[in-house]
């Protein structure tokens, strides 16, 4: 079927007809110029012209300010009961001249919680819960409106007319023509509805169209034509239109197609006069029809056409609608969007946080760890440094406690050649010893010499000698013959305590000349020393009288200095000849290189 | 007549020289002089042959004495006992010496060369040389090294490297020009370890300046090119040296 006929809405307080409404406008307006701008009397005129004027004149734009001005005064002045209609209006031109209907909502809110928060106006409040629901109901939100309706119903007599009126209109958008036509008759039998004959009229009309969906032509007929004289008594011009679409579906139900055409091109005129679409359209669409019935296929065709393109039209609108809601949906989305990314953001910056603080304390260990680490690796080189440091001293000490050792003796030969008054003696002597003192000297210095060295101090050294004690011993020295001298590394004058005990000790009581073989030569990865001579015992005694030579003593420290720095094994030992034949010192040492 | 001029504050040294003069007493013909000042007025009146300078003259020095003189047309011998800095300083600059107390043979050979005039051989630059070792500036470094005719003198700074061959020491400059001398490489060690030269091998001391690359296998490339061999014993510390360079 192609005649879908729109409802028309009942609304809160329904009742004159276009003249009576234009005529109230008019004084009002005239009203509302004489009175003071802030008086609640003006507030209260102010909002009755904003509803008047809506209905007289849906299109007029200049509306929302004039109501807008209402609030800010109510506001001003502290008068809840305008505040509350004011935002009332506000929600009624917004969902009426704008199609808005979200923003009628948001302002229905605001008037429902003025209404809430003050006791005195709480009645107030169910014409507003009647607005919010013919929204869910052009919302298509059938079963909240219905729920909206039946609760205004409930609490609220005045208004139980136009919510029955509203059930009925809602179960015939639901299709539900047995419920809509229940509610129809219920609020034609409701008392109010005998003294407003529009609002009869318009029931009237409604009900025709269930009866002629539900397949009863014959009362559908009856009904129209109730709903026609109604409106012919009373000049009731703005529900006309419809009840005429109406009429002509009745009509064409019941096969009087005359009628039906007729209705119908009265009602085309009159929605071209007001402009109204909806009602264009479906006089189109049932005189397409009408048109097919009577077999007139080109107007049919035609009217067809007609119909088709007003549908298009209108559902465009719809789709203004639609596109409205989806706007809402899409500004909705993107706030909870904003809201989640916000969230997600605020969750990924604690993760971050979280994370960075964790990465930084795994750092921050692991970089403690490898302090301590290398701290400790410092700490030992530096104790590693210290203790090396700690035996060049005392090596250095030790060698130089050799140095006054062997000054003495040396300066009591001098006086010896003094006593003598060997003067030439002395000279050379002393010229001797200088050099000696001076390679002492130098080569104290150093913790290592080259083993040629070494060799020329052992040289010097038994020349001075000699020449000291002319004939009481002969020496040699042998060196291997593979030993590279000035290769091999020897710590300075460490044989010399040894040689000095065999000629001050060994051969100062022996009658025959004593003989010294000092001996170098390679064993393994070891340099062996040896001091070998033929002197009475005890030259380099260290068990005997008890007393050790200071020259033996400060030699085993050496030894045993230079043992740990070289992780070595080098030793000394000192053999005592058999029958009081002479003494053997050898001295072990790792064979060290310098190149 | 050959005059010989005895620097010294300390008459027992004077009185030892002269006593080792005795013997040439025909052909040397002495003069003393106790003090710096007498010492500087006496050269340049006397015009001596030959000078045993002492370092010690009271609170002045034999170099006193040398910087005061603008002739020095003598063969020069410096007079010390221990002072090991004027020791070096002499053998960088090829002076002769002579420690106290004098061994006679010393004294015997350091005379017998001035009298052979080898040592008057560019005697006002070899001057130079010492005292530029003995003053704390920081002036060109020089060495004196002597040769068939006379004495070579070589910036510090422009010897890449020294090789031993047994006795002597071969020296090269950057230049590439060679020099052997009559002393083992121990001598040249000696005097240049403090001059950025490191001994990285038995026959080799090299100049760390010079040094191009090194190879962990033990190789070192100078500027020149020449790959040279440092020995295991040295490399630690020869890397050392290197990165404090």
């Amino acid at each position: 079927m192609k005649g879908g006929i729109l409802f028309f809405l009942l609304l809160v307080c329904f009742s004159a007809n276009t003249q009576e409404l234009q005529k109230r406008l008019d004084s009002l307006s005239v009203l509302i110029g004489t009175m003071p701008a802030d008086d609640t009397a003006t507030i209260n005129l102010r909002n009755d012209y904003i509803k008047q004027a809506l209905f007289s004149n849906p299109a007029d734009s200049t509306l929302t300010e004039f109501a807008q001005q209402t609030l800010e005064t109510a506001e001003k002045t502290g008068y809840h009961k305008g505040v509350l209609f004011a935002y009332e209006r506000l929600a009624l031109i917004s969902q009426y001249s704008f199609s808005n209907p979200y923003k009628a909502l948001d302002y229905y809110h605001k008037s429902l919680s003025v209404a809430e928060n003050n006791p005195g106006l709480n009645s107030c409040k169910w014409g507003i819960t009647g607005g919010i629901a013919t929204i869910y109901y052009e919302q298509e939100e059938y079963d909240m409106a219905l729920r909206s309706f039946k609760e205004i119903i409930l609490n609220n007599k005045d208004l139980e007319l136009t919510a029955t009126a509203n059930i009925a209109n809602v179960y015939g958008a639901m299709e539900k023509v047995d419920s809509a036509i229940y509610f129809y008759k219920k609020a034609l039998q409701h008392p109010q509805t005998e003294q407003n004959p529009a609002f009869k009229a318009n029931l009237y009309s409604n009900l025709s169209l269930m009866y002629e969906k539900a397949g009863n032509a014959a009362l559908a007929v009856t009904t129209a034509e109730k709903s026609l004289a109604l409106i012919n008594a009373h000049g009731i011009e703005f529900v006309r239109p419809t009840a005429y679409a109406n009429a002509s579906m009745a009509y064409l139900g019941a096969g009087d197609y005359v009628k039906a055409e007729y209705y119908a091109r009265e009602s085309l005129q009159l929605g071209e006069l007001q402009g109204n679409l909806f009602l264009l359209k479906s006089a189109w669409g049932t005189l397409a029809d009408v048109f097919a019935a009577k077999n007139d296929y080109k107007n049919a065709l035609q009217a067809h056409i007609r119909y088709s393109a007003l549908k298009d039209s209108l559902n465009n609108q719809n789709r203004r609608v639609e596109i409205n809601r989806k706007q809402m949906e899409f500004d909705f989305e993107k706030e909870r969007a904003f809201a989640q990314t916000e969230i997600a953001r605020q969750n990924s910056i604690k993760k971050a946080t979280l994370l960075g603080g964790l990465g930084l304390l795994v750092v921050s260990a692991l970089g403690f760890i490898l302090y301590k680490r290398r701290r400790d690796a410092l700490e030992q080189k530096k104790e590693a440094e210290f203790n090396a440091l700690v035996s060049d001293t005392e090596l250095k000490a030790l060698r130089a406690q050799i140095n006054p050792h062997f000054i003495f003796n040396s300066l009591n030969s001098i006086g010896d050649y003094i006593l003598k008054n060997d003067n030439k003696s002395a000279q050379d002597y002393l010229i001797k010893f200088a050099k000696l003192m001076r390679t002492v000297l130098e080569n104290s210095e150093f913790k290592e010499i080259p083993l040629s060295e070494e060799l020329k101090f052992i040289e010097l050294y038994l020349q001075v000698e000699t020449k000291r004690l002319p004939g009481k011993f002969s020496y040699i020295i042998n060196v291997e013959n593979e030993l590279d001298t000035e290769n091999i590394l020897v710590p300075p004058l460490l044989l010399q305590p040894f040689i000095e005990n065999s000629i001050w000790h060994g051969f100062r009581e022996k009658e025959s000349q004593g003989n010294i073989v000092i001996d170098f030569k390679r064993k393994d990865n070891m340099l062996l020393c040896s001091v070998d001579d033929d002197g009475q015992g005890g030259s380099n005694n260290t068990t005997g009288a008890g007393k050790k030579s200071l020259g033996i003593a400060i030699t085993e420290n050496r030894i045993k200095i230079l043992n740990k720095q070289k992780n070595a094994s080098g030793k000394l030992q000192i053999l005592q000849k058999l029958n009081n034949t002479g003494t053997r010192v050898e001295v072990s040492l790792p064979l060290q290189n310098a190149f | 007549m050959i005059t010989a001029a005895i620097i010294e504050d300390e008459q027992h040294s004077t009185d030892r020289i002269l006593t080792l003069l005795e013997p040439y007493a025909e052909k040397i013909k002495t003069v003393c002089f106790t003090t710096a000042d007498e010492a500087i007025q006496g050269i340049e009146t006397l015009r001596p042959d030959i000078v045993f300078l002492d370092v010690h003259l009271h609170d002045k020095t034999g170099f006193d004495v040398l910087s005061g003189t603008a002739h020095h047309n003598f063969s020069l011998i410096f007079i010390t006992a221990y002072e090991q800095y004027a020791i070096k300083a002499f053998r960088f600059s090829a002076i002769d010496y002579l420690l106290k107390p004098i061994d006679a043979n010393d004294f015997k050979n350091a005379l017998q060369k001035a009298l052979d005039k080898v040592q008057q051989n560019q005697l006002d630059e070899r001057i130079g040389v010492l005292l530029s070792h003995l003053s704390t500036e920081n002036s060109v470094r020089k060495i004196s090294i002597p040769t068939k005719d006379g004495y070579s003198l070589l910036n510090i700074s422009d010897i890449a490297r020294c090789e031993a061959d047994v006795n002597y020491t071969h020296i090269f400059t950057l230049g590439g020009i060679k020099y052997t001398i009559s002393k083992p490489l121990k001598y040249f060690e000696g005097l240049l370890v403090s001059h950025g030269f490191f001994r990285i091998h038995n026959s080799h001391l090299i100049n760390l300046s010079f040094v191009k690359s090194y190879a962990k296998s033990g190789y070192v490339t100078l500027l020149d090119n020449t790959k040279l061999d440092v020995s295991i014993r040295k490399r630690e510390a020869f890397v050392k040296a290197c990165k404090r360079l």
